[in-house]
């Protein structure tokens, strides 16, 4: 088995090469591995930005292999927090503030990975208003299952303890299931509009829940019917089933790379086509423009709004913070940073209803205009 | 000198020379340096250079593309480490070479060359795992102390003599060509093939233009150089801007002088001459003068604005226009911007930068350049040291200074794995 091309920096800069299942390129086998491994340079990613001061963040430690721990570059921090505090925005608009007497919510990340947000949230909200799924494949979910059994704190905050135990994990210690939190192995690839409904297949999912749908670099992976699959099996089943129209609120969030077609996207593709990585809806959402075409298309009619990741640093992060976090390090390549920030977008659209509007949140939220 | 040659061999094969012939090479480079000014004199033809950043590869494609040292003399301007995964090997052999061929080869400073962002963007995790020490890094750090911070280009051409066009290809484009032009830009790809020129009015005799003067620029205090003479010109191309008060500080010659600095200019810089009372033998500092030298960039504003860097600031047209013209310059070359296209003029060609690192980082797309100047032939080669009496003219003394011949190379980056070099494969991180 021969290890793959060097395909962290990490990797090259502290130590020697980490092996890493890879049965080469072309076995489908072999390519989910590689997708599956690209949690890891996320999730080191974040760990990087959060030892730097970017994000607080205390849990992602005990998510993040230790043996990864590394630096990324200022640029790569930069990205990794605006990318991380826009989408914290989003879900923070959607969840709005707590209160005991909040109607129930419903959050469904898709390909998780060993993403922190749920650890997160019930840490800081004291009764949980939400239920919150993470789906992605087996081998992913199980190592989560593994940070969770080793790590006390992440058990604390999912409440184990001794005297009371509401998790349950499966035989094969890949799924979990608690009041509020449920972790699926699956492959998304098997849901369509024509699979059956989610309460067999994905327990715990409650499809008259007011629910927001995140695919952070997840569903640019698999092919553009199937990555539409997966938002229709939502769209279809999230759904008051009195009426004929699905009409509960749903919102969807993605975080993906635009912009293939000029050098800096032509380079990107390229190199990453070189780890095994193929962005495979990427041309079809190529742009802001196609992005939200692509809500609208999937009947997300209420809202549909994009921005880049530099257009969000600018816009988004006051001048106050932009000083703070830009004096974490010296970030010297201003060329090179709206260069990669440009090829990164937040894209998101919701369909809500007209009483107790659950979406209101998202519509002052300032936009980027322009079809590009 | 067997032995600098043996290194330098080994070098060019992207192969390491041992720490005892480092620190060596270091402790000569650095007797050389603290000989030169703040400011090194160079005179035409040079080639110049901006970033590297360890792109050893590359370097090597540069120096395929722009002819051989010592064949061709060579200004750097700094960046030689940092992102790339050569930079040991690229700087070591810029620094062999500039001690085997002192007068071909210039190094001066960029922002890179100090130790603070060296241990965050690369050069020091490079040393540590090629030599298991930091004594190497530390070496490397103490020949930085000692770079120039700018170069002075004298005695380059006006005028292009233009490439040899090899068959009819139909890449070239080109502002019309008139009668009685000079050649003032050329740009050339990889294979030597001109993709643009651009022409300009030559040069009249005193004769004749002493009656033409529809278009004296800038416009300038006519009292502030008095006993100057001038040579007013027709409206020439983007890039004529610039003209002299001659005030004793600098040598001119007819097309002016040619300021090569890593980043820009400072506020507290308004003459060549402060550069050159600079303490620089210290890690770059945070803020003055010298920070900005290395840090500055141009920007579309007017005045002086704060860099979203956090180092060096902003200037702007105005800003440029007037420190030529004070200083007798025709042109501030300049690097530290990744710009995509290699090279970008700006301010009427008062500044222009200059990128050599080709899809800089593994990951921009971008295409790299270099930037020739000629040697002004036209005094039996002698370069002019000091103002001439070209021509006078209707009452204005004024001595107007030519921007110089540019012809920039354009390159793309070095394919790996054909050169019989250790190459890793190039690894970029992207958010996934």
């Amino acid at each position: 088995m021969a290890a793959p091309q060097i395909p962290n920096l990490n990797t090259l800069r502290r130590g020697p090469r980490r092996s890493r299942p890879d049965d080469g390129p072309y076995r489908p086998q072999g390519k989910d591995c590689i997708v599956q491994s690209t949690d890891n340079d996320a999730s080191v990613s974040r760990l990087s930005a959060v030892e730097l001061g970017y994000l607080d963040d205390a849990y992602v430690e005990a998510l993040t292999p230790s043996e990864s721990a590394t630096r990324r570059f200022p640029i790569i921090n930069r990205g990794t927090y605006v990318r991380a505090t826009a989408i914290d925005q989003l879900v923070a608009r959607f969840l709005g503030p707590y209160s005991a007497d909040n109607q129930k919510k419903q959050i469904i990340s898709l390909g998780a990975g060993s993403d922190t947000r749920i650890f997160r949230l019930l840490s800081s909200r004291s009764t949980p208003d939400f239920v919150y799924h993470e789906i992605d494949f087996s081998v992913n979910t199980a190592a989560k299952v593994r940070a969770i059994r080793s790590s006390s704190l992440l058990q604390q905050v999912l409440g184990i303890n001794a005297s009371e135990n509401k998790v349950t994990v499966s035989k094969s210690a890949d799924a979990l299931h608690s009041p509020s939190y449920h972790l699926h192995p699956l492959d998304l690839r098997v849901l369509s509009p024509n699979t059956s409904s989610p309460e067999t297949i994905l327990p715990g999912v409650e499809t008259e829940l007011p629910t927001l749908l995140i695919s952070e670099c997840c569903l640019i992976y698999l092919s553009p019917t199937e990555a539409d699959n997966v938002v229709a099996f939502f769209t279809k089943h999230i759904s008051n089933h009195t009426s004929q129209q699905p009409t509960t609120p749903l919102g969807l969030i993605f975080y993906e790379p635009i912009r293939p077609n000029d050098p800096f996207g032509r380079t990107m593709v390229s190199n990453l086509a070189a780890r095994g990585i193929h962005l495979q809806t990427l041309h079809r959402y190529a742009s802001l423009e196609a992005q939200r075409a692509r809500f609208r298309e999937q009947g997300l009619a209420s809202g549909q709004a994009a921005a880049d990741i530099d257009f969000i640093w600018e816009r988004w992060v006051g001048e106050e913070e932009k000083e703070r976090v830009a004096g974490l390090e010296m970030l010297d390549e201003m060329e090179e940073w709206r260069l990669l920030a440009r090829h990164y977008c937040v894209a998101w659209g919701w369909r809500d209803r007209d009483d107790e509007p659950v979406f209101g949140g998202w519509k002052n939220l300032e936009a980027q205009e322009g079809s590009e | 000198m067997s032995d600098l040659d043996g290194a330098i061999e080994q070098l060019r094969a992207c192969r390491l020379i041992p720490e005892a012939q480092v620190r060596e090479l270091c402790y000569k480079a650095r007797e050389l340096l603290i000989e030169e000014g703040n400011v090194v004199s160079v005179d035409a033809p040079v080639t110049i250079c901006g970033d590297i950043h360890g792109q050893f590869h590359d370097l090597m494609e540069l120096f395929r593309v722009g002819g051989d040292v010592p064949d061709t003399n060579y200004l750097f301007m700094g960046d030689f480490v940092d992102r790339g995964f050569y930079s040991l090997e690229s700087f070591l052999l810029l620094l062999c070479l500039k001690v085997r061929y002192p007068d071909r080869m210039t190094l001066i400073r960029g922002n890179h060359e100090s130790r603070q962002i060296t241990t965050v963007y690369g050069f020091y995790d490079e040393c540590i795992r090629k030599y298991g020490s930091a004594n190497v890094w530390r070496y490397c750090c103490e020949v930085f102390d000692y770079l120039a911070l700018g170069a002075i280009v004298l005695g380059a051409s006006s005028e292009l003599e233009p490439t040899a066009m090899s068959g009819a290809n139909g890449l070239s484009q080109s502002t019309m060509q008139i009668d009685d032009s000079e050649l003032e830009t050329e740009v050339l790809n990889s294979r030597g093939e001109v993709t643009m020129s651009t022409y300009r009015p030559r040069q009249r005799s005193s004769s004749d233009t002493s009656t033409d003067s529809r278009n004296i620029s800038p416009p300038r205090d006519i009292s502030a150089a008095p006993g100057q003479t001038a040579t007013p010109s027709r409206p020439g191309a983007p890039g004529t801007g610039a003209s002299s008060n001659g005030n004793g500080t600098m040598h001119t010659s007819r097309t002016g002088a040619v300021l090569c600095v890593h980043g820009g200019l400072s506020p507290l810089i308004d003459s060549v001459d402060k550069i050159r009372i600079i303490d620089r033998k210290q890690e770059v500092p945070h803020e003055g003068a010298m920070c900005d030298l290395l840090w500055s960039d141009p920007d579309e504003i007017e005045g002086w604005g704060l860099s979203p860097r956090g180092a060096g600031f902003l200037f702007g047209g105005d800003i440029v226009k007037a420190f030529n013209y004070h200083n007798d310059l025709s042109l501030i070359a300049r690097a530290h911007q990744l710009v995509m296209e290699g090279y970008k003029e700006m301010f009427d060609g008062g500044i222009v930068t200059v990128w050599s690192a080709p899809n800089y980082c593994y990951r921009c797309g971008n295409v790299a350049a270099i930037l020739e100047l000629g040697e002004d032939a036209s005094n039996g080669g002698t370069v002019a040291r000091s103002n001439g009496n070209y021509a006078r003219s209707n009452g204005i003394f004024n001595e107007r200074v030519v921007s110089p011949g540019r012809r920039y190379r354009v390159f793309e980056a070095a394919a790996q794995d054909t050169r019989g070099m250790p190459a890793k494969k190039p690894v970029a991180d992207y958010f996934l």
